[in-house]
């Protein structure tokens, strides 16, 4: 079970399990949707793996991945990604804020 | 060998306890040996199909998921017959004398196991070069067959639980059968979308 937390403690891989909720997708579609290099995509794609959460299947020359997650699992992602996104927006909120404060606050030398 | 988890031993352990519980009731309750008889005779089926399930191990993934399956459906028939066996013991050495609380567990019992297997639904896959029409469409009804079962025996366990057991009862007759219609119906999609491609 912690290896499926720790799958899903990650941003990335959580979208490319969200993706995935679509239909089966090659490596290749998978990879076009982040802005990384294809060893670090490949990184993800194994710790997904190794927590049973996707499944990769060759056909052909190209790997298919498609997802393998119970029920229970499927919630979990629901929970992590809700959880995740309001956790950005609260960061987002209190970068904003401390650059608002930043900016108001008096240089040096001013009255 | 690969070392076998905890609750591989589950099954077997019921079996023993429910034939021990069965053979008490007989005992201290002889006049009425058919229910004990069948219960046996159960258990005993059930201990044959563990042992040829166990012996039958491969290493093929579809048996293997079949074995693990068939096992847990085991756990839950033991699980069940061994509380009822355990409530009919009390009542015969009048401890307590409410049957009802027997029905409400089992019916429980019976949700938890939809639970179980509801949640095992998309884990399930078949090869994608044998799927039966678009693997993006079977995947959904696999997610949605999962979902529904989940939640059904969920709120099947909980009705039983905590509702009267007329309200509850009437809750099993609607949810099971919406639930079954339900899936009967994405699988009639699915069929006309394979047979009807757009």
């Amino acid at each position: 079970m912690s290896s499926v937390f720790k799958a899903l403690a990650d941003p990335s891989r959580r979208r490319v399990l969200q993706l995935l909720r679509q239909r089966p997708m090659s490596a290749g579609e998978l990879a076009d949707h982040f802005p990384v290099s294809k060893p670090t995509m490949s990184a993800h794609f194994a710790i997904l793996q190794e927590a049973g959460l996707i499944e990769a299947e060759k056909t052909g020359r190209t790997i298919i991945y498609r997802l393998k997650m119970s029920v229970l699992e499927d919630a979990l992602l629901s929970f992590a990604h809700t959880l995740g996104w309001k956790m950005k927006l609260q960061e987002g909120a209190r970068t904003a804020a401390e650059n608002g404060a930043a900016k108001r606050r008096p240089l040096k030398g001013e009255s | 060998m690969e070392a076998r988890p905890t609750w591989y031993y589950l099954a077997p352990a019921l079996l023993v306890l429910g034939t021990l519980l069965a053979a008490a009731n007989l005992y201290l309750r002889p006049e009425r040996a058919v229910p004990w008889i069948v219960s046996v005779l159960l258990l005993g089926g059930m201990a044959v199909v563990l042992a040829l399930v166990t012996r039958g191990s491969s290493d093929d993934v579809a048996r293997r998921r079949a074995a693990v399956s068939i096992r847990s459906a085991i756990v839950f028939a033991g699980l069940i017959l061994v509380f009822t066996l355990s409530v009919s013991l009390v009542n015969a050495i009048n401890a307590t004398g409410n049957r009802e609380i027997s029905e409400r567990v089992t019916m429980a019992i019976l949700g938890a196991y939809l639970v179980f297997t509801g949640n095992a639904i998309p884990k399930t896959l078949s090869p994608l070069s044998t799927m039966p029409g678009d693997a993006a469409r079977v995947q959904a009804l696999q997610r949605l067959a999962g979902w529904t079962w989940v939640l059904t025996g969920f709120f099947y366990a909980i009705a039983w639980l905590v509702l009267p057991r007329s309200l509850a009862e009437a809750i099993t007759f609607v949810l099971l059968p919406a639930a079954m219609l339900m899936i009967l119906a994405q699988l009639f999609r699915l069929r006309r979308a394979r047979q009807h491609p757009a």
